[in-house]
């Protein structure tokens, strides 16, 4: 109830300073009225002279470069993560470069993406993936380091192998904490993605938004980035219903 | 004494000795637990009585000495942790991702089945997982969970958990089972439900024997409880670093040994004992094994002889 009116409320303060804006200046684009809004969403669902809905387009190639990325990032944080973890040798000799590439500002170092891989599908990918893959693999080492000896050394007088120790025991308690992790690496992603996007894209969100700011075309604008958070929202809380269904135990525990 | 009786023990320590660097805490121990013994391992705090359930364990293995378990007639050595040994620790004893039933049932899937099996032949492991859980379930049932079988651990009491982690070592028909302070964190009615809960172990034990089978259980418990010690177990094991070691020639305290072995009174589970008829008992205890003033011949307190 209160969610729904401070949602209320929002809309009514938007209202409220979009019509003031154009009392003053009533071809005011910056913070278009729900007229002109409406008329942004009609531009981007429409066929353009390329016979091309930009929403479509842009939809999917973000949405190819994004999941690529982090199917990429999450499948490498994870494994290397499980290596550091359980190889101590492999933890000592990959411990230094993950935590250099940590710090480097990924939207910063964009440069470096572009030399290193032009400008398509493999510069997307590598970006996110690279940008995702030190705080997966961290998290995933951290909280195998943070198993109890005397669990794993139970697994053993349970008759289990070191691979079923692995499997059974260390992968078990290192999932959820592995998707909470993986919930909080979507933001820097998409991040990422938006970013490269805006400075050689040719499609995409990042290259949509920044082309319409340059016309000043806020109507396009904002509803962009209003579909960019819920993308960001659906994403997160379809990870947490992952989470609550391969792991029931997690949560209960927490409480 | 026949062949077949000389190899009827569930755990054999023989001159285990251990030291970290300067540190001296285990000397020449030797330890020979029958198989359907309870022993009651004691000592004051610092006498390595972690250290040597860590080197039955295998964990961390002993500077000189062997540890010996035996399966199908086999003698183990134990070089690091396996099926032949159980273990109920006091804390972290049960996996939070499963429930009572899958923790229980966990050590058959292990055992009885591989990685390689449970991901290639689907139903034949389906299958193989219901008669699991079914037997893991009888087992639950027999510790008095029936009710909480489909509980995680979180949702579970401090008892129930050692009860569950019990039936998840016991499930598995280890040649000994070791537990580590198993109720230290419990308050004292959960602690007497569970040692009744052993004392019904035992109690099969007895008709095991009394049949002329193998007894099913064999026990080490180490607890600073004297009480407990005294009811669960029917052997009475003080390991002390404080025993007459100038008189067999060292300078410096070589470490812990066993100073104290003697059969302890035995008891029906729904028996409540009478504490105070053992003051005795309690008294020779903490004056042989816990007074650091007194300096025993370790042989003097010896009645159950380990082989030398």
């Amino acid at each position: 109830m209160l969610a729904l009116l401070s949602v209320l409320l929002l809309v009514a303060a938007y209202t409220l300073i979009s019509h003031r804006q154009h009392q003053v200046n009533p071809r005011d684009t910056t913070i278009p009225s729900w007229g002109q809004l409406a008329d942004g969403v009609r531009k981007f669902t429409q066929l353009d002279r390329k016979e091309e809905r930009w929403i479509v387009e842009d939809s999917i190639a973000t949405s190819r470069r994004f999941s690529y990325g982090i199917g990429l990032g999450v499948t490498c944080g994870f494994v290397l993560g499980m290596l550091m973890g359980c190889f101590s040798s492999l933890e000592a000799f990959l411990q230094p470069p993950m935590a250099l590439l940590a710090k480097v500002p990924q939207t910063a170092a964009l440069a470096v993406y572009f030399v290193a891989f032009g400008t398509g599908m493999s510069m997307y990918v590598a970006m996110i993936a690279l940008g995702i893959i030190p705080a997966l693999a961290v998290t995933v080492h951290l909280a195998i380091k943070d198993l109890p000896s005397e669990m794993l050394d139970k697994a053993y007088t349970l008759g289990a192998s070191n691979f079923e120790v692995v499997t059974e025991v260390v992968f078990k308690q290192v999932l959820p904490k592995f998707i909470d992790a993986v919930r909080l690496a979507i933001g820097p992603a998409i991040v990422f993605l938006i970013a490269a996007e805006m400075v050689v894209g040719d499609v995409g969100f990042g290259y949509r938004i920044r082309l319409q700011f340059k016309l000043t075309n806020m109507n396009v604008v904002y509803p962009y980035l209003a579909i960019l958070a819920c993308f960001g929202f659906a994403l997160d809380y379809g990870l947490r219903l992952l989470q609550a269904k391969l792991c029931p135990w997690y949560q209960r525990g927490s409480k | 004494m026949t062949s077949t009786e000389q190899h009827n023990f569930g755990l054999h320590c023989r001159g285990v000795s251990h030291w970290f660097g300067d540190n001296k805490v285990l000397f020449n121990l030797n330890l020979k637990v029958d198989a359907g013994q309870f022993v009651a391992l004691v000592g004051p705090s610092g006498c390595g009585k972690s250290t040597l359930l860590r080197a039955i364990l295998g964990t961390h293995l002993p500077e000189e000495g062997e540890i010996l378990t035996q399966q199908n007639g086999r003698l183990l050595n134990a070089a690091r942790p396996g099926r032949d040994r159980g273990i109920v620790y006091q804390k972290y004893s049960l996996y939070p991702f499963l429930t009572a039933l899958d923790n229980v049932a966990l050590g058959l899937k292990l055992d009885q089945t591989t990685t390689a099996f449970r991901w290639l032949n689907w139903s034949a492991w389906a299958t193989k997982r219901v008669k699991f859980r079914e037997r893991a379930a009888a087992f639950l049932e027999k510790v008095g969970l029936g009710q909480a079988m489909h509980l995680y651990p979180s949702e579970m009491s401090g008892g129930m958990q050692q009860r569950v982690a019990i039936a998840q070592a016991l499930i598995m028909e280890p040649e000994i089972i070791l537990l580590d302070e198993p109720f230290g964190a419990l308050d004292e009615a959960t602690r007497e439900e569970l040692q009744e809960m052993l004392l019904r172990l035992y109690e099969e034990n007895r008709e095991a024997n009394a049949r002329g089978n193998k007894p099913p259980y064999t026990l080490v418990i180490v607890t600073h409880e004297l009480n407990e010690a005294i009811r669960v177990g029917d052997r009475l094991v003080g390991l002390s670093q404080y025993w007459d070691w100038k008189a067999a020639g060292h300078e410096r305290s070589p470490g812990a040994t066993v100073v104290y072995d003697k059969p302890a009174p035995i008891f029906c589970p729904d028996e409540r004992p009478d504490y105070e008829l053992f003051a005795d008992i309690r008294k020779e205890i903490r004056h042989v094994v816990y007074n650091p003033e007194v300096f025993q011949d370790p042989d003097e307190h010896i009645s159950l002889s380990p082989t030398r």
